[in-house]
């Protein structure tokens, strides 16, 4: 395919500040974001209790939670699908085709990465550091509370994981989002149209600004890392 | 003079084997112990299990005015009783933060912890590494962070691991020195260690490690 | 209607691959490669027809089934070797460019107004769809459109200019998704839509809405053929794409379509709409 125009043909759009493109971007940034500070409290909450208390079950918890990083979206977006439409049960909030299901979809889906990411890092911190904490002093809340602030750029880069996750998903996001035009057309659901419909230089402008979008982020880890030391 | 720490008994076992079984041990105020004993006699773990760090299968001890009988090991008592490991973790967060990490959960004001972290700075010659990232620091400055980072919160009790071992000579002598001078009338340190510049101190007291019984004191 | 939602988005990877594949094909492959749109595979046609055509000429059919204005494109760039679509601007376009070698009515089907029982806009067996449209654009029900340039969506935004209305608000959801999906979303949101007949009848038990305006004047909707013209594409398999073409069009091709009933209607019929 003419691969050359296409790239141009998204530069074009981007730079001129294309309306539509930008409202799709905003859905998408708004849409993940949300989703990111709505799931981030319990899964960290979640992570740092599988890593640090032990019960039974717990090894079964962590496989399960494992297991879910591979879940394919398309499925939460089928459960979430059926629980929300009109004959489901809660048909009756009329939350289906709303930015709020895809960020309840997001949220679900962001979850099982956030756990794992802060499981791993709190695991990966050496028993030393809560145990230096106690002895001076620090209750066991306060105590975990420092561990999980030592271990806080394994955190964030599970935080940063769990927006690429999101930001590109294109199966739950059409499902619960319906794809509607300035409503819950996201990114990656406006690149599945553009595609069907063969319009492939506005879908590469934003592939491109998913691209932008995940080097920004990176970059930024790379820079709050460099600055709190990486260990 | 009774004693600071009494232990009536204390018992740990891994599996079959068993580490600790002690029937009577004293620690006073005012002195410093040197605890000897062979790789593996359980030294570390004896001093982890009165900082309340690890559990034991019995203890019976009395701290100061505290009687400790099978109860789970009170929050209040590591205020009291400080560990300081062999290979200390440093926060990521600088060394002034290590150093104050124990005053700011003690609830003292900012005045006055600015205050007693440049002094303890002073005292264990930390005045020229300020700058360097703790994770960029030697074995022995790391040691000298901890020492200092307990000191600081004036423990009745310092259990010290090992605080010389893989240091050079000159690092061991600063962290001997600081040692010496942590020891006060109202406290007590017990340091493991095979190191004999320590153990041959002179008003060291002398504690040994044997098939989970103490000797010495 | 959940399956084939699921099934939709696994398709959409399976049609990239199979993209990527027809790249690496060459001249002399035994398959030919029908770019056509999601409506006549989804409703079963081409399952009911095909095995018929690959058993009488040994040549075996390849479908990539998707929206009108990829599989033109498909075309033009000479990625398949025939083209059936239901868009006659857009064919005579194709056909004007060079980019077809001969256009062939095939048949047709019809479109149908659908929505919920409770009629909303008052528009159930109106004989006129201007009226209809009309209607629900004065009060504001609500209606999904495609949204995705597809066949259904060309010919709906037809039937609004038709009318006199520049659809917009929030009751003019544009959903930019198959047809399928948006019988969903319609259902959910107790909204019209317009959708061809094939579909809706597949989809009528799940989707919780009925037939409100149909078999009037301007809801035909013919499909026509085009093999893709060699002298742009000289890879391609012109002799084949003829061979389907000359097929499809002839008595054996044509009880084909007229064959595929669902509850004992047929979804297309054979040659051209009575005049509209």
């Amino acid at each position: 395919m003419e691969l050359s125009s296409a790239i141009a043909e998204s530069f074009r759009l981007l730079f001129s500040f294309d309306a539509q493109l930008w409202t799709i971007i905003g859905v998408s940034l708004k849409v993940s974001l949300a989703a990111l500070l709505f799931a981030t409290p319990f899964a960290v909450a979640l992570g740092f209790f599988l890593a640090t208390v032990p019960f039974r079950g717990r090894r079964a918890c962590v496989i399960v939670l494992q297991s879910f990083l591979s879940f394919p979206t398309v499925v939460v977006g089928l459960v979430l699908y059926v629980l929300l439409a009109r004959s489901g049960p809660f048909g009756a909030w009329e939350l289906l085709y709303t930015q709020e299901a895809m960020i309840i979809g997001q949220a679900i889906i962001a979850f099982p990465v956030l756990a794992a990411f802060t499981l791993t890092a709190v695991q990966g911190a050496d028993r030393i550091v809560r145990e230096t904490a106690l002895s001076l002093g620090a209750t066991k809340l306060r105590a975990a509370l420092t561990t999980l602030f030592e271990v806080r750029f394994a955190v964030m880069a599970g935080l940063f994981n769990g927006f690429g996750r999101v930001i590109s998903e294109v199966g739950c996001a059409m499902m619960v989002g319906g794809n509607i035009a300035g409503l819950t057309r996201s990114i990656p659901t406006a690149i599945s149209l553009e595609t069907a419909k063969g319009e492939f230089a506005q879908g590469i402008a934003l592939g491109m600004v998913l691209i932008v979008l995940a080097l920004g982020i990176n970059a930024a880890l790379n820079y709050f890392q460099g600055e709190g030391g990486m260990k | 003079m009774s004693a600071l720490l009494h232990i009536r008994s204390l018992r740990k076992s891994f599996g079959e084997r068993r580490l600790l079984d002690i029937a009577d041990l004293n620690l006073d105020a005012g002195r410093i112990y040197a605890l000897t004993g062979d790789n593996g006699s359980g030294k570390s773990t004896l001093l982890r299990i009165i900082a309340g760090l690890e559990p034991a299968d019995e203890l019976n001890m009395r701290f100061d005015a505290l009687t400790l009988n099978g109860a789970a090991y009170p929050d209040a008592l590591r205020r009291d009783i400080i560990y300081v490991h062999q290979h200390p973790y440093l926060f990521h967060s600088g060394i002034a933060a290590n150093i104050e990490y124990g005053l700011k959960l003690r609830g003292v004001d900012k005045a006055a912890r600015d205050a007693i972290t440049a002094e303890a700075i002073d005292w264990a010659g930390l005045s020229s590494v300020m700058s360097v990232q703790p994770k960029r620091l030697s074995g022995g400055e790391r040691q000298q962070v901890a020492l200092a980072r307990a000191k600081v919160l004036n423990p009745r009790l310092l259990l010290v691991d090992e605080p010389t071992a893989n240091l050079d000579r000159a690092a061991r002598e600063q962290i001997v020195a600081l040692l010496r001078q942590t020891a006060s009338d109202n406290n007590c340190v017990v340091v493991a260690c095979h190191d004999r510049e320590i153990i041959d101190l002179p008003g060291v007291h002398k504690l040994h490690l044997e098939e989970g019984r103490v000797t010495g004191g | 209607m959940t399956t084939s939602l699921n099934a939709r988005f696994f398709s959409v990877a399976l049609r990239l691959a199979t993209l990527g594949m027809l790249a690496g094909v060459q001249a002399n492959a035994v398959e030919l490669r029908l770019a056509t749109t999601t409506s006549t595979e989804a409703s079963g046609l081409l399952g009911a027809i095909l095995p018929r055509f690959e058993k009488t000429t040994g040549i075996k059919v390849r479908v990539i089934s998707v929206g009108t204005g990829q599989a033109l494109k498909l075309g033009e760039r000479g990625d398949v070797d025939v083209v059936m679509v239901h868009s006659r601007p857009d064919e005579d376009k194709f056909m004007a460019q060079g980019y077809g070698s001969v256009r062939r009515d095939v048949m047709y089907n019809d479109f149908i107004i659908v929505g919920p029982a409770s009629d909303a806009a008052d528009i159930k067996g109106l004989n006129d769809v201007s009226t209809a449209l009309q209607r629900i654009a004065r009060k504001q029900t609500r209606f999904v459109s495609r949204g995705d340039d597809s066949g259904t969506h060309k010919k709906e935004l037809a039937l609004w200019r038709a009318a006199g209305i520049a659809p917009k608000g929030n009751w003019y959801v544009q959903a930019g998704q198959g047809m399928g999906e948006v019988l969903a979303m319609a259902g959910n949101m107790r909204a019209y839509t317009l959708s061809d007949r094939g579909t809706f009848l597949a989809y009528r038990g799940r989707v919780g809405l009925e037939v409100i305006v149909s078999q009037v004047p301007g809801l035909f909707n013919p499909y026509g053929i085009m093999p893709v013209n060699p002298a742009k594409h000289p890879h391609v398999r012109h002799d084949a794409a003829l061979k389907f073409t000359d097929w499809i069009v002839s008595p054996a091709g044509q009880n084909a379509i007229r064959s595929l009933k669902v509850d004992g209607q047929s979804l297309f019929t054979p040659g051209v709409p009575p005049t509209d």
